[in-house]
C-alpha cells in the first residue's frame, strides 16, 4: 500500500530529546476499575474523509484503522499492542484453518451465533458470497491478493458472473467453509486478515455501496456518514464479545469522526479538550512546541514503511547500473533524516525491507566501509562510478509531491545529483497526482520520491510488489513497479521464496534477505529512511495501544 | 423586458456550456488523471483497471462521455463522485451550500455596512484625522491575506486565550446548522464573518471615498449646493448615491464569486465545510464529476449576481436608464 495509508503530508519535526518522554506510556492504575472506562463519546478529527465506506473496496489508511472494529474476516490480526500485533488469530472462524492438500485447501469452521448488525446470523453462504463479491465489485486487490483462489481467473475476466467455482464452497449443515488455492500461498492468512476479505451479508448488492454502510459483525456499526462532514460509529446492538484478541468490545459508546479544517486547528482542538485524536500528523512547527509543553500527549511508534527514490532503469541516465550505484553511494541518509525531522522521527536505511520486518537483515553496501549499518556517504567512489558510466552532464529531473518532506528530500537529491555532475532539477506535483504520474512510463520520469507502507507483514509485500515483473505495466497509471525493473532471475527466485514460505518460513525469510541484497546490487532505487508514526492525543484518552497492522487501536482506548 | 430576460438566460447557458467543455477538456488533458486507474485503486491488476474503465463508461469517446455526464448532472441528477464513490454530487453541493451562504451573507452585511460607513466618514472628513486613520486601517485590512488573519484569529480565540473570559464562549471550529441551533450558528460564525469581511471593508471604503471625492467635482453637486441643500443631504443623497454604483457592481461580483466557492480559504481555516472546500477537495483528488458540478455552480452564481447588479444599477442611477 502506498502513502495513503499514511498520507504524504505526514511532516514531522521534533526536538530529539522529547521522544524519550513521548515513548513512555502513561501509567494506568487499577485494572479493577476497568468497567468505569466503558462509555462516553470519542472525538476524532481528519482534514478530509477517506471516500467509499465499502470495506471490500476502500484502500485508505484512514478507514482501514476503523474497519478492524466494524467488520470481521475469517481470521484477523490480533488487536494488541507490540510485536504480537502481527499475529493472525481466528475471528469469525472458531480456530485457525485446517490446511490440507499440500497447502492448497483451507477449511474453516465458523463460530456459531455471531450476528451482523442487521440481526441476521453469519452463515457459510455469507462467506461464499463475500468472496465472490470481492471480484464483483472490482476490489483493488482482487487480482493481487485473491487471484490465487481456484476460479479467480474467470472472475477477473468476467466479474459480474463470478462464482469462484471450485474455489470456495460452504457447507451450511456442518458450518464450514472450504477454500481451494491454485498453488500453496504462505501469505494467504494475511490476505484473509485485511479488510478487503471482510465477511458481509450475502444479500449485499454487488456494487460499490459508497456512502451507505454495510452491516458488519464488529463491535461498532456506522450510524451516519457524510464525507463532507462527519462519520459516526455507535455500538452494534447485536454484538457480544467472542474473542478479545479478534474483536474486543471497545471502550467508548460512540465514536465521532469529524472532517474538515486544518491540521493546525486540529492541534488546537485536542489541546482544548474538544477532540481526542487527529488522523493527520501534527504540523511540524507545532511538534517542537508540543514536545516540551505536552510531551505526555505525544506517542511515537515505528512503522513498517519505506521512503525511497525509485530510479527508472529504462531511461537515461539510470538505465546505467553505475549511475544508479553512484547515487546510492552519494546520498547522505543522515541529512535526509534531518530533513524529515531528526532521528526521533526517522532512521536511515540501506535495505528494501524495513527494520524488524520479516526477512530484514542489517547490511549496507552503499556506504563508506560497507557493513551492517550505513555510516557515511562515499563520494570518491560515487564520482568514480559516474565518470565510468559516461552519464556525467546529463539532465535529471526529480519528481516530488507537494508535501514539505517530499520537496525537502527532492531538493536534497538535486544537490547530490549536481555534485555528481548532473544537470539536476526538481519538479513538484500535487500529492494525489504525483503517485499515478510517476507510475506511468509515458511521463518519462527518471527519478521520483515515493513511499510504501505494508499491507501485511510479508517480505513479498515490498519486494515482489515494488520490483516484480508482474507489477510493471508500461503506459498505465497503475504500474506500481515504478523503477520498471524486471529481472527474470530474481523474479523466479521471489516466486520460489513465496513457495518455500509455505513449508519453511525461516528458510524463506533468509532467502528474502538475499533477494533484498541482490536487488540492491542492481540498485533500482535509493532507500532513504524508515519513518515513524506520531500521534497527538487528548489528556482524557487512556490505554493508548499501537498495533503494527492497525496503527492506533481506536476502540481499545477509553475516554473516561 | 421578456426579451432581456430571455437574452440573459441564453447568454448564461452559452457561458456555462463553454466553461463545462473547458473543464472537461482540461481534465482529460492532464497527465496521470486516468480516472479508471484512480478508481481501481493502488496496485490494481490490469484486468481490474479495464473492468472499471468499462463499468464507468470511460472507454467511450470523449464527446459521448461529456454528454452522459451532462445528462446525469442535469436530467437524471444522479451523477456520483469518482473519489467518494456513491456520493451523489447534487445533494453534496446542496448540503454544503447553506454553510457557504451563511458565511458569505453575514460577511456581506458586515462589509457593506462597514465599507459604506468608512467611505462616507472618510470622504466627509477628507484630509483630516478621521479620514487618515480610516484609510490607514483600510490599507492594513486590504494588505492582510484572509488565511493569515483567520489563523491569527484562531490562535487567539482557540489556542492562546481560549480559556480566558474573553473567548471561552467561542465554540469549537466548524459549522452549526441554523435550523438546529440558531444561537450556536451565530456564535460559531462571528469570527469567520469578521475575518472574511475585513478585507472588503477596507477595499469598499477606499473605493467609495474616492468615488464621493470625485463626485464632489461634478456640476450637479455644485447645483445642489447652490440651491442651498444642507451639506449632509448633498453628501448622502446626491454624492453617495452616484458614487455607490461601482460599489454595487463590485458587491455583485464579489458576492457571486464567494457564494460560488471563492471563500475557500476562510472555510478551510475555520473548518466550515462549504462549497469552496468541496471544490478544493475535489481538485486535490481530481474528482471530475465534483469539479464539473462545483465549477458550473460557481459560474451560475456569478452570472446571476451580475444580472441582479445590472438591475440594481438601473434602479439607483436614473442616467443609466436613459442610456
Amino acid at each position: 500500500m502506498n502513502r495513503n495509508r499514511m498520507p504524504a503530508s505526514r511532516r514531522r519535526h521534533m526536538l530529539a530529546g522529547a521522544t524519550a518522554i513521548a515513548l513512555c506510556t502513561a501509567f494506568q492504575p487499577a485494572l479493577a476499575q476497568d468497567d468505569a472506562h466503558y462509555g462516553g463519546t470519542m472525538k476524532l478529527l481528519a482534514v478530509a474523509a477517506g471516500g467509499t465506506l465499502d470495506p471490500q473496496i476502500n484502500y485508505t489508511a484512514i478507514y482501514w484503522e476503523l474497519y478492524g472494529f466494524l467488520y470481521d474476516g475469517l481470521v484477523t490480526f490480533k488487536k494488541v499492542a507490540g510485536a504480537d500485533s502481527a499475529q493472525v488469530v481466528p475471528d469469525l472462524a472458531e480456530a485457525l484453518p485446517e490446511v490440507t492438500n499440500d497447502g492448497k485447501t483451507y477449511t474453516f469452521k465458523l463460530r456459531k451465533g455471531v450476528k451482523f448488525a442487521n440481526g441476521k446470523e453469519v452463515t457459510p453462504d455469507d462467506v461464499v458470497a463475500s468472496f465472490q463479491r470481492i471480484f464483483k465489485v472490482l476490489s483493488p486487490t482482487s487480482g493481487g491478493f485473491y487471484g490465487g483462489i481456484v476460479g479467480a481467473d474467470k472472475c477477473l475476466a468476467e466479474a459480474a458472473g463470478c462464482t469462484l467455482e471450485g474455489g470456495i464452497t460452504g457447507d451450511a449443515a456442518a458450518g464450514t467453509v472450504t477454500i481451494n488455492l491454485v498453488a500453496p500461498d504462505a501469505e494467504f492468512l494475511y490476505k484473509l486478515s485485511v479488510p478487503h476479505a471482510s465477511i458481509l451479508p450475502a444479500d449485499t448488492a454487488a456494487s460499490d455501496m459508497g456512502n451507505t454502510p454495510i452491516p458488519g459483525t464488529g463491535a461498532y456499526m456506522i450510524e451516519s456518514y457524510d464525507p463532507n462532514a462527519q462519520l459516526v460509529m455507535v455500538r452494534n446492538p447485536n454484538f457480544t464479545e467472542w474473542s478479545k484478541d479478534a474483536q474486543p468490545r471497545g471502550y467508548p459508546d460512540r465514536i465521532e469522526y469529524t472532517f474538515g479544517g486544518t491540521e493546525e486547528a486540529a492541534v488546537n482542538a485536542i489541546m482544548n479538550g474538544q477532540a481526542d485524536w487527529m488522523y493527520d500528523p501534527p504540523p511540524a512547527d507545532r511538534l517542537a512546541e508540543l514536545s516540551t509543553s505536552a510531551p505526555d500527549q505525544l506517542r511515537v511508534a515505528p512503522l513498517a514503511a519505506w521512503w525511497y527514490a525509485p530510479l527508472n532503469v529504462n531511461l537515461a541516465p539510470f538505465d546505467n547500473l553505475k549511475a544508479r550505484q553512484a547515487l546510492n553511494y552519494a546520498v547522505d541518509r543522515n541529512a535526509l533524516v534531518s530533513v524529515f525531522g531528526g532521528p526521533a522521527l526517522a532512521q536511515p536505511v540501506c535495505t528494501i525491507l524495513p527494520p524488524d520486518f520479516p526477512g530484514h537483515e542489517d547490511f549496507c553496501e552503499y556506504t563508506l566501509n560497507p557493513g551492517p549499518e550505513w555510516t557515511a556517504p562515499d563520494m570518491d567512489k560515487a564520482h568514480a562510478l559516474v565518470e565510468e558510466s559516461g552519464t556525467k552532464g546529463q539532465k535529471v529531473t526529480v519528481v516530488t509531491d507537494d508535501s514539505a518532506s517530499s520537496r525537502g528530500v527532492g531538493t536534497y537529491l538535486q544537490t547530490v545529483l549536481s555534485d555528481l555532475g548532473y544537470d539536476a532539477s526538481v519538479q513538484t506535483i500535487s500529492g494525489d497526482i504525483q503517485f499515478t504520474y510517476i507510475q506511468n512510463t509515458n511521463n518519462n520520469v527518471q527519478i521520483s520520491i515515493s513511499q510504501w507502507y505494508q499491507d501485511y507483514p510479508a517480505p513479498s509485500n515490498f519486494l515482489n510488489v515494488l520490483f516484480g515483473c508482474d507489477t510493471f505495466h508500461p503506459g498505465s497509471d497503475s504500474s506500481i513497479n515504478i523503477s520498471g525493473i524486471c529481472d527474470k532471475d530474481l523474479d523466479a527466485r521471489m516466486k520460489a521464496a513465496m513457495a518455500l514460505g509455505v513449508t519453511d518460513p525461516e528458510a524463506a525469510n533468509k532467502e528474502w534477505a538475499k533477494i533484498d541484497h541482490d536487488f540492491m546490487a542492481l540498485a533500482p532505487a535509493v532507500p532513504l529512511f524508515t519513518p515513524k508514526d506520531v500521534d497527538l492525543i487528548s489528556t482524557r484518552l487512556g490505554n493508548y495501544e499501537f498495533s503494527s497492522q492497525y496503527h492506533w487501536l481506536i476502540a481499545n482506548s477509553w475516554v473516561q | 423586458m421578456l426579451a432581456i430576460v430571455l437574452g440573459r438566460i441564453l447568454r448564461m447557458v452559452v457561458v456555462m456550456f463553454g466553461i463545462s467543455v473547458v473543464t472537461f477538456a482540461i481534465f482529460f488533458a492532464t497527465p496521470a488523471s486516468d480516472p479508471a486507474a484512480r478508481i481501481a485503486g493502488r496496485n490494481a491488476a490490469p484486468e481490474t483497471v479495464e473492468a472499471v474503465r468499462k463499468d464507468f463508461g470511460l472507454d467511450r469517446p470523449l464527446p459521448v462521455q461529456y454528454a452522459l455526464m451532462m445528462k446525469r448532472l442535469f436530467i437524471t441528477r444522479d451523477l456520483t463522485s469518482f473519489a467518494n464513490r456513491g456520493q451523489k454530487i447534487i445533494p453534496a453541493i446542496a448540503n454544503a451550500a447553506p454553510a457557504t451562504l451563511s458565511l458569505v451573507t453575514g460577511a456581506a452585511i458586515l462589509w457593506m455596512l462597514g465599507g459604506i460607513a468608512a467611505g462616507i466618514i472618510a470622504a466627509a472628513t477628507k484630509g483630516r484625522w478621521p479620514d487618515k486613520i480610516l484609510m490607514g486601517l483600510s490599507m492594513a485590512a486590504v494588505a492582510m491575506p484572509v488565511f493569515w488573519v483567520g489563523e491569527m484569529v484562531n490562535l487567539v480565540t482557540q489556542s492562546r486565550f481560549h480559556d480566558t473570559w474573553a473567548f471561552s464562549w467561542v465554540p469549537p471550529l466548524g459549522y452549526a446548522a441554523l435550523s438546529q441551533d440558531p444561537w450556536l450558528w451565530f456564535k460559531s460564525l462571528v469570527f469567520p464573518w469578521l475575518t472574511l469581511a475585513l478585507l472588503n471593508i477596507g477595499l469598499y471604503g477606499r473605493v467609495l471615498r474616492t468615488g464621493i471625492v470625485e463626485t464632489y467635482q461634478e456640476d450637479f453637486i455644485r447645483t445642489a449646493r447652490a440651491k442651498g441643500l444642507p451639506a449632509r443631504k448633498v453628501l448622502l443623497k446626491h454624492a453617495t448615491r452616484s458614487a455607490i454604483i461601482p460599489i454595487v457592481i463590485m458587491f455583485g461580483m464579489d458576492f457571486g464569486v464567494l457564494v460560488g466557492g471563492a471563500a475557500v480559504l476562510t472555510e478551510v481555516v475555520f473548518g466550515i465545510n462549504g462549497v469552496g472546500r468541496l471544490t478544493y477537495q475535489a481538485l486535490k483528488v481530481l474528482d471530475l464529476p465534483m469539479i464539473m458540478a462545483t465549477v458550473l455552480y460557481a459560474s451560475f452564481f456569478v452570472v446571476i449576481a451580475n444580472a441582479v447588479v445590472d438591475m440594481l444599477c438601473l434602479a439607483i442611477d436614473p442616467r443609466m436608464r436613459r442610456a
